[in-house]
């Protein structure tokens, strides 16, 4: 697929159109960020950590010692011990308690209200979409400051 | 009848922590790393002493509203257990923590595996926030036969009914949108309209926190944050922190809003101040497509008992930060009251302080005089196993 190009407003039949799949795949990224922590790097990254190099010796000095009970774990240690994602624990949680209710049977099934749609460049109600990329908008101006930002340019 | 206990409110966002005897301390459960300070991670309240927060970068134990990251939470415990913060003894103090509706059976074997052998406790009370919520609220109100505990918080919301005392699991209803969601989204359109600023969340949380309400009529609102001029009464300018001399931005009065500014660099708030709140009210706004607060608590009562739904409707609780938004219970009580069947009467009770409601549930739940019959203690763990905490706690 051909990146879009740099220059705004081309003529309309030149450009692009978004297929469904693309469009669902777009809007699946947009409810990701919703739960991203961070958008920028570790400012502390490119630091080489200094003093916490023992990692697995702690874990082995409390198997080893005999002495379970007193000994305290590393942070490390339950690192290593509960290491799961959300979506194993999920799907863990399904094949012991398939049954609801559940973690997934809980959730809000969707809204009865008619559902309402806003200008992506301005907030206000919108009543247009955009042909190329399905985005809403509500007026002419708010449709060029679209095209000429985010229309096409998050490839999807 | 014990003495005192330790209480912990562990949420994604922040602990509520403190003992049954004092005020609980709301403390971020978080690590954070700054730019401006390369020498150390900032845990959990630390970040007081960081001077600079721009481009604070976080990380967090929960996901999704659920424990995933155990050494994050550990070193964050660690810290908050320690003569620094709330210290404890747990070998006298019994504990009660919180966990999250259905939490998943590996975490709650690394919760009990923890405190049990790491924290040594004595003795263990796990429970479900809402729990504790429902206690506060029938100890306020006594007789009462059912509660509609509402929780809007970091990472999801959720809506519980509680029948004399007891959770309804099968009432429970999740919603997918929270404070978390409501910073995120704030985030996007502050800087596709105005300045990017995807990287200050600590900052955005707080012009969240400072300049959002709920509205009470959202599409007469948007005629309003359309007019210009003297007309337009919800435009305002949210003055953004340098670090140097603001630590903390504000939101600007509506005569002050537009004023040249001296070297401030400020953000244009608009229809962002009640859009942004919107979103619990009505997810699809922002393609979750899921019910809103208020359809939940219908469709949750409309599962419950017929001769419990009169009970549910006029003792509805609303707890958890985002409960905070002014207008939060108002609008609440406008949409349930418009779902609800007439000859239903609905009250929505917005505790003195929504976020340390459940905290201090817990607290007087440590004063029952049957309380050492709800905790598991260290003797019956080692004996028995987890068996016994699946059977004692009800999360
Ligand atoms: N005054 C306020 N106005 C609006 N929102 C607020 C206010 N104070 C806190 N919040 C928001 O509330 C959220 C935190 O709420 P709370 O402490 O109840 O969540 P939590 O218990 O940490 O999370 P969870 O229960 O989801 O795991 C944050 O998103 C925060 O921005
Ligand atoms: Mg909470
Ligand atoms: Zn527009
Ligand atoms: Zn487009």
């Amino acid at each position: 697929m051909s990146k879009p190009g740099p220059k705004p407003r081309r003529d309309v039949n030149s450009r692009r159109v978004l297929d469904e799949a693309a469009r669902r795949r777009r809007a699946r990224r947009a409810l990701e960020a919703l739960e991203q922590d961070n958008f920028h790097d570790d400012p502390h990254g490119d630091l080489v950590m200094s003093k916490k190099a023992p990692k697995f010796s702690d874990k082995l000095e409390v198997r080893g010692g005999g002495r379970k009970k007193k000994q305290k774990h590393s942070a490390e240690y339950y690192k290593l011990k509960y290491r799961k994602t959300f979506n194993q624990l999920v799907e863990e949680a399904q094949l012991s308690h398939p049954d609801p209710p559940n973690y997934l049977s809980a959730q809000a099934e969707p809204s009865n209200l008619p559902e309402r749609h806003f200008c992506a460049v301005c907030g206000f109600p919108s009543n247009y979409t955009c042909i190329q990329c399905g985005t809403r908008y509500c007026c002419v101006r708010c449709l060029g400051t679209h095209q000429d930002t985010r229309c096409l340019k998050w490839t999807a | 009848m014990i003495d005192k206990a330790y209480i912990l409110d562990n949420g994604g966002f922040t602990a509520k922590v403190g003992m049954s005897s004092a005020k609980p301390r709301v403390i971020p459960n978080s690590v954070m790393k700054a730019k401006s300070e390369r020498r150390r991670p900032f845990i959990a309240d630390q970040v007081e002493e960081c001077r600079d927060a721009s481009g604070l970068f976080y990380i967090l134990p929960f996901q999704k509203g659920y424990l995933v990251n155990w050494d994050i939470q550990k070193t964050i415990w660690d810290h908050i257990f320690g003569k620094d913060c709330c210290p404890v003894n747990f070998n006298e103090t019994p504990l009660i923590v919180t966990e999250p509706y259905f939490n998943f059976p590996s975490i709650q074997e690394a919760m009990t595996e923890i405190f049990f052998e790491e924290y040594e406790c004595q003795s263990l009370l796990r429970i479900n926030a809402g729990d504790l919520s429902n206690y506060h609220y029938t100890s306020n109100n006594p007789g009462t036969l059912a509660c509609m505990v509402v929780d809007v918080g970091y990472s999801f919301s959720h809506v519980t009914p509680y029948i004399k005392g007891k959770k309804r699991r099968e009432g429970i209803k999740r919603i997918d949108v929270g404070g978390k969601a409501l910073t995120n989204h704030l985030k996007d359109i502050i800087s596709y309209r105005q300045l990017h600023v995807m990287d200050e969340t600590y900052v955005i949380n707080q012009v969240k926190e400072d300049s959002c309400f709920v509205s009470l009529d959202f599409m007469a609102d948007m005629e309003v944050a359309r007019k210009r001029g003297n007309d337009n009464t919800i435009v305002r300018d949210y003055v953004l922190p340098d670090f140097t001399s603001i630590r903390r931005g504000f939101l600007r009065t509506l005569e002050e809003t537009s004023k040249s500014t001296d070297g401030e660099q400020t953000l244009r708030m608009n229809n962002e101040r009640f859009a942004v709140p919107e979103i619990l009210f009505q997810p699809s706004d922002l393609g979750v497509q899921q019910m809103g607060v208020a359809e939940a608590i219908v469709s949750s009562i409309n599962s419950c008992p017929k001769e419990t739904q009169p009970h549910l409707y006029s003792n509805i609780v609303v707890t958890g930060g985002c409960s905070l938004f002014p207008n939060f219970q108002k609008r609440l009580l406008q949409d349930v009251r418009k779902l609800a069947p007439d000859e239903f009467n609905v009250r929505v009770t917005l505790p003195e302080n929504p976020l340390t409601y459940a905290w201090e549930g817990g607290a007087l739940l440590s004063k029952h005089p049957e309380f050492y019959s709800f905790v598991v203690t260290k003797e019956e763990y080692e004996e028995e196993g987890l068996h016994i905490c699946y059977e004692r706690f009800d999360v």
